[in-house]
């Protein structure tokens, strides 16, 4: 087990930078993802801790210690990868003792590892078959046993479970989370599925464009996220975002919009710190309470775009004088499209961004 | 970390799984209620099969002409004495002879010798210079380059190596000599080097191939699968053998079989080279079968030599697919 830390990790490809200044850390034993759109620079950032990749500038240091020069064979870390790469000449047995075979084992102790792997993760049965008479689910299990039958000091997940379908990807998450809290080893996990690194990780280092935009806990990020940017990738439904002038009445103030004027709370208030104009207003969808009467409190009025149903759950869109704002409701809503009706918004739960930098003022 | 990891005893419940599979397929499995849509009443017709027939007729029939008569010719003449304008049935003759004949049965010797030179050293260096070609800088140059042998005629192969090996002003002649490799005799002249001599040129004229073939697998070889061996703890070297080759053996099996029947077939520069010469030293089956035919003209055992080559190599040729595959089907 390593805690493992970034200390101004760039990486270039010629003027190309893939990662900027890239500082994160990651303490023993915690299940770290990165997360980001395709392109953000996260699988770069794995493969520069797997020792694929060149680290351009800075270091990458394993429990305080230099790996910039190591070989991979040396870092002694496990890597699943995004295809599994598992040796389709190869049974599923030699594949998973691949590791310990090249670590010169003997061949008692490689079977027994394998074996108690194997039936950690239910494979037991496949271990003479090869790899493409396996189910995509079955590959993975694979993949990962290759990973946990060494006791390496760090597991690196690049995007393990992107290809199964998505009932077995809801199931894996958990058994994946569940894996990574039993065995107790430090966990890189790299994903652009936001669900996957909101549901599993301890920590979440959330990557755009090479730099990363926020590090913190699930929670903090989706509560508070520090930019407009990871306000909208992060949440399914996206965030809605609304532009609106800053205005005081009296003492207070508060965001208005053609549809709507909203005083802030005296905190928030204090947050802006005496900006003036306009700043973007980001609410989520679930932060929206929508009704087709009028109640007492100050709402914003729009009208019925579409309805999606979800089973559980009903989206509304709502147009308003500018824009579209989704709404997650209980299915039982009945507006139809081009009713008037009426949001009320839980201002615990809505943000302030910057318009021109996308800063969160709150 | 310690050994309590993949303890069951210590890290789990015993009995608990980190991955429940099966409760989860059970899950996902449950059954549909049985179908209870009729059968339609009437198929939509089938195109008729003359109509594929009469699709397929050209080609079968310009393959007849050009290849399926012939051969049944050869059959034929394998069961006859030929004389120009007359064939007389001959009890076989042509195929008992054939088991008395010791340069029939050198022949064979001699040519399965020439075939695994060629083939092992053709794919040796081939693959060696695939290896260092590969993502190399100018590779498109060099490998181009390479290539020219291939280009030539295998006559005109033969005859430039004819030159370069010749005991009087060979180039090749002057510099074994001069190393102190050769004797006064030159290179073609002598029985002990002469098979070198004609297998030197199909290597050299051949090679190019292999590594082309060969570039061309290496640029399939999954990056993933040798990333994943390198963090797995393996070595450059021990990643080419147990990632790289192994990725590799379609393609050298499609390599060897193009190879190993070409050297049944091509004996341009050999002959040129040669000729089965000195004495018998190099007269691999196919020059053999070439003199009886064409020099003695016994029409008869030459057809019967060709039939037995005939088998032979297809033989070879569905043993080689066949483990061929065998790899195939390990493919994902």
């Amino acid at each position: 087990m390593a805690r493992v830390t970034f200390r101004n990790v760039w990486k270039k490809y010629g003027d190309f930078a893939a990662v900027k200044d890239l500082n994160i850390d990651c303490p023993d034993g915690t299940f770290l993802s990165i997360l980001g759109p395709s392109g953000c620079g996260k699988s770069s950032t794995m493969r520069m801790v797997a020792g694929l990749e060149h680290i351009s500038a800075g270091d990458i240091l394993f429990d305080d210690k230099r790996i910039n020069d190591l070989a991979p064979k040396d870092r002694d870390v496990a890597m699943v990868f995004e295809n599994y790469a598992l040796y389709p000449h190869k049974s599923v047995f030699e594949n998973m003792a691949n590791p310990l075979k090249l670590r010169g084992q003997d061949t008692g102790r490689i079977k027994d590892r394998v074996t108690q792997a194997a039936q950690l993760l239910e494979i037991g049965h496949l271990l003479e078959r090869r790899p493409q008479e396996l189910s995509g689910g079955q590959k993975q299990r694979v993949a990962i046993g290759r990973a946990i039958v060494r006791e390496p000091k760090l597991f690196l997940f690049d995007e393990p479970i992107a290809h199964l379908d998505a009932k077995l990807r809801a199931h894996m998450r958990g058994e994946i989370k569940h894996m990574q809290r039993t065995l107790g080893t430090t966990m890189v996990y790299v994903t652009h599925d936001q669900l996957e690194a909101m549901s599993m990780a301890d920590q979440i280092a959330v990557m755009h464009e090479g730099e990363l935009q926020q590090l913190g806990s699930p929670r903090e990020v989706y509560n508070k996220p520090v930019n407009a940017w990871v306000a909208g990738f992060v949440g399914e439904p996206a965030m809605n975002f609304l532009t609106c002038e800053l205005s005081r009445e009296a003492d207070r103030l508060s965001l208005s919009h053609p549809n709507f004027s909203l005083a802030l709370k005296p905190d928030q208030a204090g947050c802006l710190n005496g900006t003036t104009g306009t700043v973007r207003m980001g609410v989520r969808p679930d932060a929206l309470a929508i009704s087709m009467t009028r109640p007492a409190e100050p709402v914003i009025t729009g009208e019925v775009f579409v309805t999606e149903l979800l089973g559980g759950d009903m989206i509304v869109e709502v147009q308003l004088a500018d824009a579209r704002i989704r709404v997650k409701t209980a299915p039982e809503f009945a507006g139809s499209p081009g009713e008037a009706c009426y949001l009320s918004v839980n201002r615990d739960k809505w943000h302030a961004f910057d318009t021109g930098t996308g800063r969160a003022y709150f | 970390m310690t050994d309590i990891t993949l303890s069951p005893e210590n890290s789990l419940r015993h009995g608990e799984s980190l991955f429940r599979v099966r409760q989860l397929q059970d899950n996902v499995e449950a059954r549909p209620a049985p179908s209870r849509i009729a059968e339609p009443a009437r198929l939509n017709p089938l195109p008729s099969k003359a109509y594929f027939f009469w699709l397929m007729a050209p080609a079968i029939i310009l393959l007849a002409c050009i290849s399926i008569y012939p051969f049944f010719w050869m059959i034929y003449m394998s069961l006859h004495e030929v004389d120009i304008g007359s064939a007389t049935w001959n009890n076989f003759e042509n195929f008992t002879k054939l088991f008395t004949d010791t340069r029939y049965l050198k022949g064979w010797a001699l040519l399965f010798q020439y075939s695994l030179m060629c083939l092992a050293l053709q794919i040796g260096i081939g693959v060696f210079l695939a290896v260092v070609l590969n993502g190399a800088r100018f590779e498109k140059v060099l490998v181009t380059a390479l290539l020219m042998p291939m280009m030539m005629a295998p006559i005109v192969a033969g005859l430039v190596w004819y030159f370069l090996y010749n005991g009087t002003f060979g180039w090749y002649h002057w510099l074994f000599q001069s190393l102190g490799l050769l004797d006064a005799k030159s290179i073609l002249a002598s029985p002990n080097t002469a098979m070198l001599g004609i297998v030197l040129v199909d290597v050299w004229q051949w090679t190019p191939l292999i590594t082309l073939i060969t570039l061309a697998g290496l640029k399939r070889v999954p990056q993933d699968q040798l990333e994943a061996n390198m963090v797995d703890g393996a070595s450059p070297l021990r990643n080419f053998f147990s990632v790289t080759l192994p990725n590799l053996y379609p393609v050298l099996l499609i390599a060897v079989m193009l190879r190993f029947m070409d050297n049944f077939r091509f004996i341009d520069s050999a002959l040129v080279l040669t000729g089965g010469g000195p004495g018998n030293a190099t007269k691999i089956l196919p020059i053999y079968l070439f003199e009886v035919s064409f020099k003695f003209f016994k029409l008869g055992r030459g057809a019967a030599i060709a039939l037995t080559l005939l088998v032979v190599t297809i033989i070879l040729g569905m043993i080689l697919v066949k483990v061929f595959d065998r790899q195939q089907t390990r493919k994902i």
